[in-house]
C-alpha cells in the first residue's frame, strides 16, 4: 500500500469542466468539450507533484451512480475496482443545486474526498455567491474554488488533495429522513455475510433498496430465500413513504438535501437577462435558429477559405520555387526525382494541410466550447428523426468534419447498438479536416469557392439519402431525445488550443513523416517505373470507368492512407505543380477525381476504429458501402459532365 | 409537458414511463414537486426545450418523452 501511487480519481456530472481541469494539472491527456458525454472512456495520468508521484484518473462525466447508460457503467467498474485513495468530485458552481445530488451519492462511498467547484466565475455570472466555509461544513470535505480554463485555483487543489490524503478523513455518509434511515439500518442490519459488500455496508444497502447492481439481483435469485423476502417488504415500505418507486423516493431524499444544501450556502441574486442569454434565446429559436445555424456553418467555411487560401498561394510560392530550381540544375537524374518528392512532401504538408487545417479545427474547437453543438443537436432532431436517427448523433457527424475517428469513439454514448452502427457506416461519408483541404485545395482554389461549397451540400445531400436507405435496412425505433443544453458561454482559447494540439500533434507526428516519405517513395517508383504496374492494375477503374488519367491510380493507394495524400501524391503522380494542375487534367476529372478519393473508402485509421469498436462485419461494410458509392457518385459527375 | 404554454411556470406532478427513462430524468434533477417552463418548441414535431428552475438546468426532451412529464399549475406562493 505504502509504495503503491496513490490513486485520485475525478469524478463529476457532464459538462462540468473536469477533463479541462484533469488536463491543467496532468498535461494534455484528456479532449475536452462542451458537449455532455464526451470522455467515454477514463483517461489515466502519472504526475509528479512536490517530488511525489501520484496517479489520477479522469473518468466519463456521470449524472449518479446507477449503472443505466454506457459511461456510468465505466464509472462505477471503475471505481470499485481502483479503490481509490481520494475522489475529487469536481462540480459546475453554476448548477451547484442540481450537482450536489451526485455529491451525496459519492459521499455514501465514504472514501476520503475534495469537492472542486469549478467554473466559479459563470455562478458569479450567473448571480450565485457561493459560502465555501458553510459548504465544507455541511459536506464535510474540502471545498475548493476553481476555474480550469483559466488555470485559476489549481494550485490551492493540488495543496488539499495533499493534505487529504495526507489525513485520510473518511466523511460521514449524508442523513436522510427518518423513515427512509430506518429502513437502511434494518437492511444493514440484516445483510448476510457473504453479501457482496461495494464500498461499506451502508451504501451497499442504499443500493439494494433502489434495485440498482445486478450483483444484488443474482445474489438474491441464488440463495437466501428469507432475506429476498425480507429486501421485498423494505423496498415497498420505502415505496409507499411517497407513493412511489422506492428508487425514486431516494433520489427525491437526496434532490431534496442537496436544495437544502443549496439554499444554506448560496445566495442568488435575481439578474437580468444578459446578452449571452438573449443571443441564446436567438440561435435556439424554432424559427430564427435554424436560419442562424445556416449562416454559423456557411460562414466557417466562407472564413476557412478567406483564411486558407491566400495564406496557401503564399506558402506555396517558395516551394514551387525550389522545385524549378532543383529540375533546372539537376535534370531528370535519380537525386533530381527524390528532391523533388522531398520537396513536394515539406511543401504540401506546409502549404496545403496547415492553411485549412488549423483554421477548420480552431472553429470546430470554438462551436464545440462554446456550447453549440448540443444546440445543433436539438435544432436537428426533428430532422434526424426522418431519416431515422436522433438529434444525440448531429455532435458525432458535427465532430466528424474535424475526424471521423473521434467521431466514430464518440458513437458509444448512443444507447442502442442500432444507432451506432447506423451512425458509424454514415461518418466516413462526412467530409473531415483532410478531406475538406482537399475539396478547398483542389475545388475552392482552382474552380472557385461556389463549386466547393456546392460539392459540400452535395455531399451532406448524400449523407441524408444514404440514411434513408440504411433506415430501410435497418428497423428504426427511437428511444427520444434526452439531452442537457449546457448554458452558452465564450470558449476559453488555452481549451481550443488544446484540441488543435492534440489534432496538429497527431499529423505531425504520423501523417506528416508518411506524407514526405510516400512523396519519395512515388518519385523513386516512378523512376524506376514500378508505379506503372499498379496504374495498370487499376487502369480499368480509373480510367475505364471514371475517364481519370492512369497515372493517378497509385494515388489511391496512399489516400487510403490518409485522404489528404492522394492530394498531393497527385502532383507527384502527374508530375506538374499547383498552379499548372489544370493543364494535365480537365475540370471533370478534377471533380471526378475528389468526388471518388473522398469516398472510396473510409481511411486507414477510420476503418481501423469502425473495426474496433463495432466489429469486423461493420468495417466490411462499411468499405463495401463507401466503395458503391464512390463508383457509383464519381461515374454521375463523369457523365452528368458530359451532357454538358 | 407538451399541451402547456411556453414560458409559463408547471410543476412536475408525475413522471411515467418506463424505469430507465424514469431513473434518467431523475438522476438529470427532474423530481416530481419541481418547478419546469417550456422555453420553446421546436417546429416539425421537434423536441421542446424544457427548463427546471429548481435547479436551474436545460434538457431538450424528444416529444415522445416529454408527454410522459405531467405537470399541474402551480398556487401563487411559488413563483
Amino acid at each position: 500500500m505504502s509504495d503503491r501511487a496513490p490513486v485520485i480519481v475525478f469524478i463529476g456530472q457532464p459538462n462540468c469542466g473536469k477533463s479541462t481541469l484533469f488536463n491543467s494539472i496532468a498535461g494534455y491527456k484528456a479532449q475536452t468539450s462542451n458537449f455532455p458525454g464526451t470522455t467515454v472512456t477514463h483517461v489515466h495520468s502519472e504526475v509528479l507533484w512536490n517530488g511525489k508521484v501520484y496517479s489520477i484518473v479522469d473518468l466519463p462525466g456521470t449524472y449518479s451512480l446507477s449503472p443505466h447508460e454506457p459511461q456510468e457503467k465505466v464509472v462505477l467498474t471503475h471505481i470499485f475496482k481502483e479503490k481509490p485513495d481520494l475522489i475529487v468530485n469536481v462540480i459546475d458552481a453554476s448548477l451547484l443545486g442540481r450537482s450536489l445530488e451526485l455529491t451525496l451519492e459519492l459521499l455514501e462511498l465514504e472514501y476520503p474526498m475534495v469537492v472542486v467547484l469549478n467554473m466559479i466565475d459563470l455562478a458569479r455570472k450567473k448571480g450565485i455567491t457561493i459560502n465555501v466555509e458553510e459548504l465544507e461544513k455541511k459536506l464535510g470535505v474540502p471545498v475548493v474554488k476553481t476555474v480550469a480554463t483559466r488555470g485559476f485555483g489549481t494550485d490551492n487543489l493540488i495543496a488539499t488533495i495533499e493534505r487529504a490524503l495526507k489525513l485520510k478523513v473518511r466523511p460521514t455518509a449524508p442523513r436522510y429522513s427518518r423513515e427512509v434511515e430506518k429502513r437502511i439500518k434494518e437492511l444493514m442490519n440484516i445483510l448476510p455475510e457473504d453479501f457482496p459488500v461495494v464500498a461499506n455496508q451502508r451504501f451497499t444497502a442504499i443500493k439494494a433498496i433502489e434495485g440498482e447492481t445486478l450483483a444484488v439481483d443474482r445474489f438474491i435469485s441464488e440463495h437466501n430465500l428469507s432475506f429476498k423476502q425480507e429486501l421485498d417488504r423494505l423496498r415497498q415500505e420505502v415505496s409507499a413513504l411517497r407513493d412511489a418507486p422506492a428508487y425514486e423516493v431516494i433520489s427525491a431524499e437526496r434532490h431534496h438535501l442537496a436544495l437544502k444544501i443549496f439554499e444554506d450556502c448560496c445566495r442568488v441574486a435575481r439578474l437580468k437577462i444578459s446578452a449571452i442569454d438573449k443571443l441564446d434565446n436567438l440561435i435556439m429559436d424554432p424559427v430564427l435558429g435554424y436560419f442562424f445555424m445556416l449562416v454559423i456553418f456557411a460562414g466557417m467555411f466562407y472564413l476557412i477559405f478567406k483564411v486558407g487560401s491566400p495564406l496557401e498561394t503564399w506558402l506555396l510560392k517558395p516551394w514551387e520555387a525550389i522545385r524549378l530550381s532543383i529540375e533546372n540544375n539537376l535534370g531528370h537524374s535519380l537525386l533530381a526525382e527524390l528532391l523533388v518528392g522531398l520537396v513536394q512532401g515539406i511543401g504540401g504538408g506546409l502549404a496545403i494541410v496547415f492553411p485549412y487545417f488549423i483554421p477548420l479545427l480552431f472553429l470546430m474547437g470554438f462551436l464545440e466550447d462554446a456550447g453549440y453543438l448540443a444546440r445543433a443537436s436539438f435544432l436537428l432532431d426533428a430532422f434526424m428523426h426522418r431519416l431515422g436517427l436522433h438529434g444525440k448523433s448531429v455532435p458525432m457527424f458535427i465532430l466528424g468534419f474535424g475526424c471521423n475517428v473521434p467521431a466514430i469513439m464518440a458513437t458509444r454514448i448512443l444507447e442502442s447498438r442500432r444507432d451506432r452502427i447506423v451512425t458509424a457506416l454514415l461518418i466516413p461519408f462526412i467530409p473531415c479536416a483532410a478531406r475538406t483541404t482537399i475539396i478547398l485545395a483542389l475545388v475552392a482554389f482552382l474552380l472557385g469557392p461556389w463549386w466547393a461549397l456546392g460539392f459540400y451540400f452535395f455531399n451532406i445531400f448524400l449523407i441524408a439519402i444514404l440514411a434513408l436507405i440504411l433506415k430501410k435496412w435497418f428497423k428504426y425505433d427511437s428511444p427520444g431525445l434526452i439531452l442537457e443544453i449546457p448554458s452558452l458561454k465564450v470558449p476559453s482559447l488555452k481549451s481550443i488550443w488544446q484540441k488543435i494540439y492534440f489534432n496538429l500533434k497527431e499529423f505531425v507526428r504520423f501523417a506528416w513523416p508518411i506524407l514526405i516519405g510516400g512523396s519519395i517513395l512515388l518519385s523513386f517508383l516512378s523512376y524506376v517505373q514500378f508505379d506503372r504496374l499498379i496504374n495498370a492494375i487499376l487502369s480499368p477503374l480509373v480510367s475505364g470507368l471514371l475517364g481519370l488519367p492512369q497515372s493517378l491510380g497509385v494515388t489511391l493507394i496512399f489516400g487510403f492512407l490518409r485522404k489528404e495524400l492522394s492530394l498531393l501524391m497527385m502532383f507527384q503522380a502527374l508530375g506538374v505543380g499547383y498552379g499548372q494542375l489544370l493543364s494535365v487534367i480537365t475540370k471533370t476529372q478534377l471533380l471526378t477525381f475528389v468526388a471518388f478519393v473522398s469516398f472510396f473508402i473510409p481511411c486507414l485509421s477510420t476503418l481501423s476504429i469502425i473495426w474496433k469498436e463495432l466489429g469486423k462485419k461493420v468495417a466490411m461494410m462499411s468499405a463495401a458501402l463507401n466503395l458503391s458509392v464512390a463508383v457509383v457518385v464519381s461515374w454521375l459527375i463523369r457523365l452528368v459532365a458530359s451532357l454538358f | 409537458m407538451l399541451e402547456v404554454p411556453a414560458g409559463q411556470i408547471f410543476k412536475i406532478a408525475e413522471i411515467r414511463g418506463g424505469q430507465g427513462l424514469h431513473r434518467r430524468l431523475l438522476a438529470l434533477g427532474f423530481h416530481p414537486g419541481d418547478l419546469v417552463t417550456l422555453d420553446n418548441e421546436a417546429i416539425m414535431n421537434g423536441p421542446v426545450l424544457v427548463r427546471n428552475l429548481t435547479t436551474d438546468t436545460r434538457i431538450g426532451l424528444g416529444r415522445g418523452i416529454a408527454q410522459k412529464i405531467m405537470v399541474e399549475t402551480v398556487t401563487g406562493d411559488e413563483r
